[in-house]
């Protein structure tokens, strides 16, 4: 079966700046995410499987199709672009409705489109003001809007929450995750971990052009298990509760909190199993073990370092 | 940051969350209808495309500020008749032919045309570039070559409602003059060449001015350069260099004083010499005209297939 989006050796370099670098990545989850510091080359990457860009090496295949100039591929894409530009002095409404038009849409059609679209992204009371007027939360959602009003099978998202606030994060979060449950492909971009672990576990992450890793963030986490696992102990007397730990020759740090200690272990499984028996005993007042590698931070920090 | 205010007064019953978000758990969101598979998109052809292309750019063009101080110059020549009517008593403002022709070649013909072609036919691709809302455009199912033509004809539509109300207006206005008559066939026949000789100058103007737009980054300055710059001294230049001038096939096209065309005085600080013109006839210079047009739509159409028009490039991520 085709990969919905398949990269082999992708490049793309503007003059002497590599964007993206020798590129191999198979997307096929509902959700994934696209993850990496500014300048990762995440929104090049996806101008480049929109077809905006040519690829300098290598290629980008949509549907098992180029998607450059390739209306067949087009007609199932929608795209919401990271940056805040519209047409001039048009109206939230008259944006989408003009883009309906340009995916070759009737008038009626498309002003239906429209305003079913506004109404997802519940810009209908302010569809009618001129985009200027409209805060940034605001412009998000009608860009949200006009990727969404054809009912694409793919979406790429890029930087979707930015603007947003809290509420608008949430909501953007369920629309997201309802769009994957009824079929739709999302790929959202974003340099923000917390908000991509929100919604998916599906990662890939990007440095400097580059694929770091792909796949579940606990998979891409055992993948590097040379580097130090990081687990996290509360308890009353943390000093007392690490001693034993020091010991270890497989744990290479530990940081102490007010009432938690945070420690490096090549060993995970050995310092889990020592905690597990103390707990049995009763020592030290333990009372939380966690797993500080498992947010996607800590991972993309261990990769990136 | 969003404010209270960009929250929606009410929300529709199929969309609204059915939980809000609490934790890391997003609420679950109903979708209506329209979103789910099953209920796909009726695209259209190529002429639904070109009309989409053509109606968006009509919007954009009527409600641009400088399409109403076009105007109002493109209307100045109107004033001039009248003006001449009751305050000039030379033997040029007795007849009212050869003050319309005056007017309609010099003014409409020479400046408004390649004017109003550079500031709207310019900007037809370069303001989506400049305003960077190119990658909506590019990312959707629409031919390139049928949003081109539509943005060209927008820019017909406009720019020969403009000029040609002008050119009546003005001529109804030469009429108060001796020797031209708005009930004079010969007259009227006159107008409607000069508004068909507009027409087929706005294709070529526009459709250079296109393609000035979609290549260069300030299509107006080298617009300027070219049509008013370059083309005038093309015309001072003995020998054939008038060849590679728009005007000089636009004259080709001009109805009266042909005759008095081919030897032209040229006036210089070393005193005056004259120079050959080479007509070329009215048909060579419509085919002529209709190639540039056409040409310079293809190389448009052919740089907004090929050319990357996405924004941020520079910024590498």
């Amino acid at each position: 079966m085709t990969a919905m989006i398949q990269t082999k050796s992708l490049s793309k370099w503007f003059g002497e700046v590599v964007a993206v670098n020798n590129l191999d990545l198979v997307i096929d989850e509902k959700i994934t995410g696209l993850l990496g510091p500014n300048g990762a080359g995440k929104s090049t990457f996806i101008k480049l499987a929109l077809g905006l860009y040519v690829p300098s090496r290598g290629e980008v295949r949509i549907f098992g199709d180029t998607p450059r100039n390739n209306m067949d591929v087009l007609r199932r894409i929608g795209y919401c672009p990271e940056t805040d530009n519209f047409f001039e002095s048009a109206t939230g409404f008259e944006f989408v409705y003009h883009l309906n038009r340009y995916w070759g849409m009737g008038r009626k059609q498309a002003r239906i489109a429209a305003e079913n679209a506004c109404e997802l992204t519940q810009m209908t009371s302010r569809m009618h003001d001129p985009i200027e007027t409209y805060s940034k939360g605001m412009r998000q959602r009608i860009k949200i809007a006009q990727a969404l009003s054809a009912n694409p099978e793919l979406l790429f998202l890029d930087e979707p929450m930015n603007g947003l606030d809290p509420r608008g994060r949430d909501e953007m979060y369920s629309l997201i995750q309802a769009l994957a449950d009824i079929g739709m492909t999302v790929v959202v971009s974003s340099h923000i971990l917390y908000e991509i672990e929100r919604i998916t576990d599906c990662v890939a992450l990007m440095f400097k052009g580059s694929l770091l890793a792909q796949g579940r963030v606990r998979d891409i986490r055992d993948l590097i298990d040379k580097h130090p696992h990081a687990i996290r102990v509360q308890s009353a007397r943390p000093r007392e509760t690490a001693a034993p730990f020091v010991a270890c020759s497989d744990v290479t740090s530990i940081d102490f909190e007010d009432a938690a200690f945070v420690m490096r272990t090549r060993d995970p499984n050995l310092c889990y199993e020592m905690l597990n028996e103390m707990m049995v005993r009763g020592e030290n007042d333990i009372c939380a073990i966690e797993c500080a590698d498992d947010s996607l931070q800590s991972v993309f920090d261990y990769l990136t370092r | 940051m969003n404010t209270a205010n960009d929250m929606p007064e009410k929300m529709s019953a199929e969309t609204v969350p059915v939980t809000t978000g609490d934790g890391d758990t997003p609420p679950v969101r109903v979708l209506p209808d329209w979103l789910k598979p099953g209920h796909p998109i009726k695209h259209g052809g190529y002429i639904t495309n070109l009309m989409a292309s053509c109606g968006h750019a009509l919007i954009m063009l009527t409600r641009r500020k400088r399409l109403l101080m076009a105007t109002l110059i493109a209307f100045l020549p109107v004033l001039i008749p009248i003006a001449l009517a009751f305050l000039s008593n030379s033997r040029f403002a007795e007849s009212g032919n050869e003050v319309f022709v005056r007017l309609v070649e010099n003014l409409h013909i020479t400046v408004f045309t390649p004017l109003l072609a550079l500031f709207f036919g310019g900007m037809l691709v370069a303001e989506d570039i400049e305003t960077r809302t190119m990658p909506y455009i590019l990312t959707r199912p629409v031919p390139r070559s049928a949003w081109v033509i539509g943005r060209f004809c927008a820019f017909m539509i406009v720019a020969s409602v403009v000029l040609i109300s002008s050119t009546i207006l003005t001529f109804i206005a030469s009429s108060v003059h001796e020797k031209l008559s708005i009930t004079n066939p010969i007259d009227l026949l006159l107008l409607l060449h000069y508004l068909g000789v507009m027409v087929v100058a706005l294709l070529a103007y526009g459709g250079f001015a296109v393609f000035l737009g979609a290549f260069t980054k300030r299509p107006i300055v080298y617009g300027i350069i070219l049509l008013y710059g370059w083309q005038q001294l093309a015309t001072q230049i003995p020998g054939l260099v008038d060849f590679f001038t728009i005007k000089k096939y636009i004259d080709g096209l001009l109805p009266v004083m042909a005759t008095q065309r081919n030897v032209v005085e040229i006036q210089t600080a070393l005193g005056s010499f004259q120079r050959e013109v080479f007509q070329v006839s009215a048909t060579k210079s419509i085919v002529v005209l209709l190639l540039i047009m056409a040409v310079s739509l293809l190389a448009t159409i052919i740089a907004v297939t090929r050319r990357e028009y996405a924004a941020d490039r520079a910024a590498g991520g």
